[in-house]
């Protein structure tokens, strides 16, 4: 159990390379933070940081109130689960579940008594004298999570850790996954590169591009008030689009205007765009943001065409032109639309993103919730 | 068709590698009379394992200027006195050779870890170090050698042989392990840390039971390199008491009155115990060589 | 990295540091330092410091420049000879037969026997008086009388360089064979559908992707080649006259037969840097795959 702080944390390599720049960070106690963002954005880095696999190079980290920045990795209280696994190939599952325990000194009757618990726990009983390479790839991730979870550690890091299984795996172990933070009652941090797994899991998601924090908040507060256009497009599938056009005032309303279209913004939008009549933007709208039952009205419907059908099972997604540019919706099933067809869909503006049209800075939220 | 053709390819091949082997044993095996036969018996037509006994039990025959000249009465062969240091230079061959294999191993088993695992400061510049002493010729280091075991008051002792040794064997068992260490995952090295691992508890517990092929192949290279080892050895010993067998070998052939025979009986055994452990570790040796040489 | 990692990583290096300081650096650096000295342990009290007057000394020498010109011949005739049966062997050994694993083994066995021992061997294989190679030819009426081998200095050179290949050959076709295994079958298979026969493919596939493996096994055994002294020594000593007085000969003699410690490191040293050169490509070729 733990706070974990990171205060203007630094990290550059011997060649030059900063992978973080000067990152703060403040993990509440027995939260499940995710740290959520492309490939080399500086999430594993992070990781490693806490874990004491690697060392800051500016900057400071703290567990509560000790100054961690010195402390090599096999003497926190941490634990951690790999994409890879990274099991011991030469020792059996009991052994791997063990060895943490081990090398720290506990007496061998609790050792036994904690293996024993988690492999139950976690379904592996019957695997406890087998090998690695006997088990499938769900049954490796669960002796990860065991080895893990054995120590009781006071900050549980994940990196990746269900990247490596299929689909259908996947979603069960994210339930199991938040199930084990319930009742381990013990700081969690999460680095995954699917906005999937960040939404279901996390207390809070950190969004990360290039070393830089974009956003911090919940999975709600990212998912609709993202900061910029960065966060915005990394959650949501298929990804919010983006119609570029002028703010423009009439009538005490605040209007989104490109070309022919014109969306009325909600009224709640007016304290913050008031006065910006004309200045460039980006409208953002989430795929989901049609209203394929309600009645257009005026100022809150798209008119274009449909240029593609793509039915995924459940739903479908709608290719859609509109004033020259081409957006994706997904709408229900049992709508019946065809290719080349001109509709008017109905859109929820409640819902809509304004972005500065060259910054990609949202002009709704500072990202403080 | 391609049957017949790899068969004869492989009739070829097998003799271009064992004829001269296989000569060479035959030759051991026969007697003063035969073996001076013309044309030779490829085949000895009366096998003896006399020249062997004179090797094992030597110290009942000695054999004076004269006799040898003549022929040893008492065998027949043209045996010399010094065939009774054979077998204690075959004792002094496997404890440099051991002493080598252990010290190498201590000392490049922790550094070929942290040349692989561990990402620090002079990383880079220690390899190509360590690559740059593997190409040093040994016969230039046997000037400086002769005066650093002159001061040290180790010449013609085998701890001379001990130290010159690590010099060349060191660098490829370096090599070897940081080509192997390198082939295993990063992840393992983390985990073992996170699971409460120092470096070298990381290096003990976790590594090197995964590494042991590619120990077996630098304890196999570093034994065979000790075992073979001429040039040093002729330098730095000069009494049985320190001598190897190569030099006692070697002292053989350049003594034109000593019986062929012997000599090749000599060749025979100072030949069975390294082609013993690299026929049995074929594969262990292959995958050394190719990782010392390729991988890297 | 860390400064934990450092300092481990410092100590765990600490051990070779330390070996290859004293055994390997400390003695080049200290071979040069003698190399300027007029050092004769015939004279042990007075050792003049002669600047590069040594290397002066052996570039004089036209014994020298003979021993480098057979330095080069030994290592050129070795190193084809070498590169070609290495291929054919793993090319042999590249293929999937039975016996494939008995033969792989029994390729080891000329690798393993001691240099001595491979000396001494051939020495008697070739043998004047009761040789196998006069018995042979002699039996195959190659010959109509027995012939002087090793003593004939046109043919001693060659000689030894056969028992200098029989010894390198295995080294040099396991890295072949490397090379072959990493070639991908696709390739093969591609090149049949456009229509290539065997040899087509051996030439446009195969060689080409054993570039590679070919230069590792060229420097290496070059440098194998030049440095070479066991065989030297228990062949021929040099002779017959100064037939196979090769480089490494020179060293030897200079320095523990005439005891001129001066003139023989520089002898030793120059032999270095010629290796030193060869080796640079290698290194260049390993260290970057570190």
């Amino acid at each position: 159990m733990a706070r974990i702080r990171l205060e203007s944390a630094g990290k550059r390599y011997p060649n030059g390379f900063a992978a973080l720049e000067s990152l703060s960070l403040d993990i509440r106690d027995k939260e499940f933070v995710v740290l959520l963002g492309p490939s080399g954005c500086g999430k594993s880095t992070t990781l490693n940081l806490v874990a004491g696999l690697e060392e800051l190079t500016s900057g400071s980290l703290y567990f509560d109130d000790a100054t961690m920045n010195a402390v090599p990795a096999h003497r926190r209280d941490v634990a951690m689960v790999f994409q890879s696994y990274a099991l011991y190939p030469h020792k059996s599952v009991y052994e791997n579940i063990a060895f943490g325990l081990r090398m720290r000194g506990h007496p061998a009757g609790e050792i036994e008594k904690r293996v024993r618990d988690a492999a139950r726990r976690l379904e592996i009983e019957p695997l406890l004298e087998r090998r690695p390479h006997q088990l499938s790839g769900g049954q490796r991730q669960r002796v990860a999570l065991g080895r893990a979870l054995v120590r009781q550690p006071a900050v549980f890091l994940m990196d990746e850790p269900l990247s490596n299984l299929d689909a259908a795996l996947r979603i069960a172990m994210r339930a199991e996954i938040k199930q084990l933070h319930h009742t381990m009652q013990t700081t969690f941090v999460y680095v995954t590169h699917d906005q999937a797994e960040a939404l279901t899991l996390a207390d809070r998601i950190v969004v990360m591009r290039d070393g830089v924090i974009q956003q911090i908040g919940s999975p709600e507060a990212i998912y609709d008030r993202p900061r910029n256009t960065f966060v915005a497009s990394f959650l949501g599938n298929p990804p919010i689009n983006y119609l570029e056009g002028f703010l423009r005032e009439k009538e005490n309303q605040i209007c989104f205007a490109r070309g022919a279209l014109s969306l009325i913004l909600p009224r709640q939008y007016s304290e913050r765009l008031r006065g910006q009549a004309g200045r460039p933007v980006k409208l953002g709208l989430r795929a989901e943001e049609v209203d394929e039952h309600s009645v257009p009205r005026a100022g809150e419907t798209l008119h274009g065409r449909v240029s593609s059908v793509l039915p995924v099972g459940s739903d479908q997604y709608l290719g859609f032109e509109v004033e020259g540019s081409l957006l994706f919706f997904r709408v229900g099933r049992d709508l019946r639309h065809k290719e080349g067809e001109h509709v008017a869909l109905s859109v929820n503006v409640n819902r809509a993103q304004i972005f500065d049209a060259s910054t990609g800075e949202s002009l709704l939220w500072d990202g403080s919730a | 068709m391609k049957r017949i053709f790899l068969f004869c390819a492989s009739t070829v091949f097998l003799v271009y590698v064992l004829a001269p082997v296989a000569w060479l044993v035959s030759s051991s095996v026969q007697q003063e009379a035969e073996i001076t036969s013309r044309p030779p018996h490829w085949i000895p037509r009366e096998p003896t394992l006399e020249n062997f006994e004179a090797i094992f039990a030597a110290k009942e025959k000695q054999v004076t200027y004269e006799t040898r000249r003549q022929g040893d009465p008492a065998t027949g062969g043209y045996i010399p006195s010094t065939a009774r240091n054979l077998v204690p230079a075959m004792w002094n061959s496997l404890i440099v050779a051991v002493a080598v294999v252990i010290l190498n191993l201590v000392v490049s088993v922790p550094a070929a870890y942290a040349m692989a695992k561990i990402r620090f400061v002079g990383r880079s510049a220690s390899i190509y170090f360590m690559l740059t002493t593997r190409v040093i010729p040994d016969i230039a280091l046997v000037v400086p050698f002769f005066f650093f075991i002159h001061k040290l008051g180790l010449l013609d002792h085998l701890g001379s042989l001990v130290i010159t040794y690590l010099a060349i064997t060191v660098p490829f068992g370096v090599f070897i392990l940081v080509g192997y260490f390198e082939s295993l995952p990063d992840e393992l090295d983390k985990a073992a840390r996170i699971d409460g691992c120092s470096r070298l508890q990381t290096l003990l517990r976790v590594y090197l039971p995964l590494a042991v092929p590619s120990l077996v192949a630098v304890v196999l290279f570093t034994f065979l390199t000790s075992w073979n080892e001429f040039l040093l050895a002729l330098m730095f010993t000069q009494t049985p008491a320190s001598q190897t067998m190569p030099i006692i070998v070697a002292a053989f052939t350049s003594d034109f009155t000593i019986s062929f025979s012997f000599i090749n009986a000599a060749g025979v055994l100072a030949v069975i115990p390294p082609v013993i452990l690299a026929v049995v570790f074929e594969r262990y040796i292959v995958s050394g060589l190719t990782a010392g040489a390729v991988k890297g | 990295m860390s400064r934990y990692d450092q300092m481990s990583a410092l100590g765990l290096l600490a051990p070779m540091l330390v070996v290859l300081l004293v055994v390997a650096v400390f003695p080049v650096l200290y071979s040069f330092w003698v190399s300027l000295f007029d050092l004769k342990l015939t004279r042990p009290h007075r050792v003049p410091f002669v600047w590069l007057a040594n290397y002066a000394t052996v570039f004089q020498d036209p014994l020298f420049w003979a021993s480098v010109w057979r330095t080069t011949w030994f290592t050129v005739i070795s190193v084809a000879a070498i590169m070609v049966i290495a291929l054919l062997a793993a090319l042999l050994l590249n293929e999937e037969f039975r016996g494939r694993r008995f033969l792989s083994a029994v390729l080891l066995v000329p690798w393993a026997i001691p240099y001595v021992a491979n000396g001494l061997m051939w020495k008697w294989i070739y043998d004047s008086g009761y040789g196998a190679l006069n018995g042979l030819l002699f039996q195959l009426d190659f010959i109509d009388k027995y012939m002087v081998w090793l003593g004939d200095s046109e043919k001693t050179l060659a000689l030894i360089a056969n028992a200098f290949v029989w010894k390198e050959v295995p080294l040099a076709t396991i890295l072949i064979l490397v090379g072959l295994k990493s070639i991908p079958g696709d390739l093969y298979s591609a090149a049949r559908v456009d229509g290539a026969n065997v040899w087509r493919r051996f030439v446009h596939i195969t060689l080409p992707a054993l570039r590679p493996s070919f230069m590792l096994v060229l420097i290496y055994e070059a440098m194998m080649a030049i440095r070479h002294f066991d065989l030297f020594f228990i062949l021929t000593e040099g002779g017959p006259a100064e037939a196979s007085h090769v480089l490494a000969w020179e060293v030897y003699v200079e320095t523990f037969r005439k005891l001129s410690f001066g003139t023989g490191s520089a002898l030793a040293y120059i032999m270095a840097i010629l290796t030193f050169l060869l080796a640079f490509a290698l290194i260049r070729a390993l260290g970057k795959k570190l």
